[in-house]
């Protein structure tokens, strides 16, 4: 359940969701009550309104808190990291993006291996996204030129074409700046 | 004044929705500031046109060039001269009618004219060939020229119009609000609805505009510096620090983000400002106007820094703790909206609320913001954001915030209505202006926001791929729902009548 929550971008929808139904409801409920059925002030006395105040905002600082620290595991920089002193044999790429294309040194990996991809740009804003074979989007790096290397630790767990696309505007053909990997069970 | 007056008069078809009463006396804080709301009405027009070609080129698959030019000019035309310009004529008024001080002078003619001359030359530049996309790629204009894509004759004009547009927001604009604000005698016969700093529905006004100078300045140096290059002034060598794509891109960031999060604050502002206006008893009071003040100073003390959250996918050139200290302030800024989402609701719990279209647009379009802030901390954490960043989510967002400024903005305007122009709207027409507005608005917002869930990536002309062309079908008909509802809305201005009783009592009685 969590993974799927903080590993993909329908679960990001999802929490999205979580926070937004319930506002909608309470904000609805109560702009219609107080216009069509009971327009008139109210006579909740203050202090009850007081302690709706206090645990309303203590329960979005508890939810806000919950959400963020559990992600805190899911964050690619803490995966990568944890990665890089795991002791595995990751597989290092070098991916030079130029518009409209990219160079990348390595395109066959292994399900289960670590891979280290050191990303970088020559010319303008490109983005280096990986796709899933079924389209989701697995994680995505904006490179800025000029900046050293930005690099990531990902391991593939599904063999597969994996497709690689710019994410970042580079111009007229931006939509055309695709690539493939290939990702393949070790013992094939 | 005269020239102002006359001029909003002789515009055809819009310059009757807009033009000024002249019996009351107040066109000096009406005449500008209904300028400058028909101008930005204008430039929606020409937003709205760019917008539906967007994903018209896509579904007939036209050239890829032309998908590109429309996203340019569509973000070129709505966010600066629609927005920010609607933004700046109604807060011009605001700050008019509530510090009793005329909303004229230099400062309001330069805004005006720099931000509309420059808004022309980008568009301009444009249309012969700059796609630079809805934001400023750098330094994707110069790139483009080496490549072959644009000349650089329109990477000049082009910059020029950005940087007219940058004295407007950052300087100009700014200035005037704070001089009427903190300098100046108050006049009594434009005092409409007299309010004090203390006031939330003022304070947020001169927190925004310091927001502006002060977060604006960086890229205002860059800019100026990057123009005087391009003008041969100084030579290139001399500014390479000024061209160097991270110091741009800080800077960009660090005024685009804050320049949402001032508009957004300004007009929560007006939220608290209006809001009472409307209560069923009488009150004319907040809740609590400590809470809507502490509401706005949390927004402000998180959203300045939270900027970093457009740079997690950098990593490591942005170093971590930055990434986790965006994090962080921008879910911060929840705390802050949280709030104001209380302040809101029990007001309207505790004193009842008289449902007129106008306050009943703020408070649609304040439903908007939140379901928009939603998705903004969302994509804002960062674990998250490696999965979203640079897909259609975040244009939701993009799309989303605009649309919910711009309604709340719409509904302060449609409240102030009747001051302006000495005439009234239609509550019916200002309902279905209301209903198609959200219909469209969410449809569209939602549509983006699974597309980006999906995958698909923004700025990008090519959704045929994956099956992401059943976003774009949902967007073009959410798009072209939430323009029938800005035509409903020019209708009733176009339709308004007269006021019939004495013009002074009932500017009062409004404000």
């Amino acid at each position: 359940m969590l993974d799927f929550l903080y590993q993909s971008a329908w679960g990001a929808f999802t929490i999205m969701l979580f926070f937004q139904i319930p506002f909608l409801i309470v904000f609805f409920y109560i702009v219609y009550r107080k216009t069509r059925t009971d327009s008139g002030p109210s006579g909740t006395d203050e202090k009850r309104i007081s302690r709706i105040e206090g645990l309303w905002i203590t329960l979005v600082v508890a939810l806000f808190i919950a959400v963020n620290a559990i992600s805190i595991k899911y964050m690619p920089t803490v995966s990568t990291a944890q990665a890089a002193t795991s002791g595995l044999d990751i597989q290092n790429v070098d991916v030079t993006a130029q518009s409209w294309s990219y160079q990348i040194s390595e395109r066959q990996f292994e399900v289960g291996r670590p891979v280290r991809f050191s990303v970088k740009s020559v010319d303008t804003m490109h983005g280096f996204a990986v796709y899933h074979p079924d389209g989701r989007m697995l994680f995505t790096m904006m490179l800025m030129p000029g900046m050293e290397q930005s690099s990531i630790i990902h391991t593939f767990t599904e063999p597969g074409k994996y497709k690689v696309r710019c994410l970042e505007y580079c111009g007229i053909a931006h939509h055309l700046m695709q690539d493939e990997l290939i990702v393949a069970n070790s013992s094939e | 004044m005269l020239n102002v007056v006359t001029a909003i008069q002789r515009t055809p078809l819009f310059g009757s929705m807009f033009s000024v009463d002249e019996s009351t006396g107040l066109e000096e804080i009406n005449a500008w500031p209904s300028l400058m709301v028909m101008t930005s009405f204008v430039w929606l027009a020409v937003a709205g046109l760019f917008g539906v070609l967007m994903p018209i080129t896509q579904l007939l698959g036209m050239q890829s060039n032309l998908f590109y030019t429309a996203i340019t000019a569509h973000g070129a035309a709505l966010v600066f001269p629609f927005l920010v310009q609607l933004m700046m004529g109604v807060s011009l008024h605001r700050a008019g009618s509530c510090m009793g001080k005329p909303a004229t002078g230099i400062l309001t003619k330069l805004t005006y004219y720099f931000m509309n001359i420059g808004a022309a030359l980008l568009t301009v530049a444009i249309l012969f060939g700059l796609k630079i996309s809805y934001a400023l790629m750098y330094p994707l204009p110069v790139v483009g020229v080496q490549l072959g894509q644009w000349s650089m004759d329109v990477v000049v004009i082009g910059f020029s119009g950005i940087a007219l547009i940058l004295v407007a927001v950052i300087v100009l604009y700014p200035l005037q609000i704070l001089k009427m604000l903190f300098f100046g005698d108050q006049r009594e016969d434009l005092l409409l609805s007299p309010r004090t700093l203390n006031d939330p529905g003022m304070l947020g006004m001169a927190m925004a505009v310091f927001i502006l100078l002060v977060m604006g300045s960086p890229i205002l140096i860059v800019a100026s510096a990057v123009l005087l290059g391009l003008y041969g002034i100084v030579p290139m060598e001399a500014i390479s620090w000024a061209t160097e794509p991270v110091v741009f891109q800080f800077a960009f960031w660090i005024f685009a983000h804050n320049l949402m999060e001032a508009m957004a604050i300004m007009v929560i502002s007006a939220v608290y400002g209006t809001l009472p206006l409307y209560l069923a008893d009488g009150t004319r009071k907040l809740y609590s106007d400590r809470i809507a003040n502490l509401a706005l100073w949390i927004l402000l003390v998180t959203s300045v820094t939270s900027f970093f959250h457009h740079f997690y996918t950098m990593f490591p050139a942005l170093p971590s703790a930055l990434a986790y200290h965006g994090n962080i302030m921008s879910w911060g800024t929840g705390i802050g909206a949280a709030l104001t989402i209380f302040t809101v609701l029990a007001t309207i719990w505790k004193h009842g609320l008289r449902p007129a279209p106008g306050i009943m647009m703020v408070l649609m379009g304040f439903v908007l913001y939140v379901l928009d802030g939603v998705s903004a901390i969302v994509t804002s954490n960062v674990a998250w954001s490696f999965q979203l960043h640079g897909t259609m989510f975040a244009s939701g967002h993009t799309m989303a915030v605009l649309i919910s400024i711009s309604m709340m903005w719409m509904g302060v305007f449609y409240h102030h209505y009747p001051v302006i122009t000495g005439r009234t709207l239609n509550q019916k027409l200002g309902n279905w202006f209301i209903k198609l507005y959200m219909v469209g608005a969410i449809g569209a917002m939602y549509a983006m926001l699974a597309g980006g869930a999906a995958g698909m990536p923004r700025r990008f002309a090519a959704w045929n791929q994956e099956g992401w062309m059943i976003y774009g079908v949902f967007i073009l008909i959410f798009g072209l729902i939430l323009g029938a509802s800005l035509f409903v809305f020019a209708y009733d201005l176009l339709k308004s009548s007269d006021i019939t009783t004495i013009p002074g009592e009932q500017a009062t009685a409004i404000s």
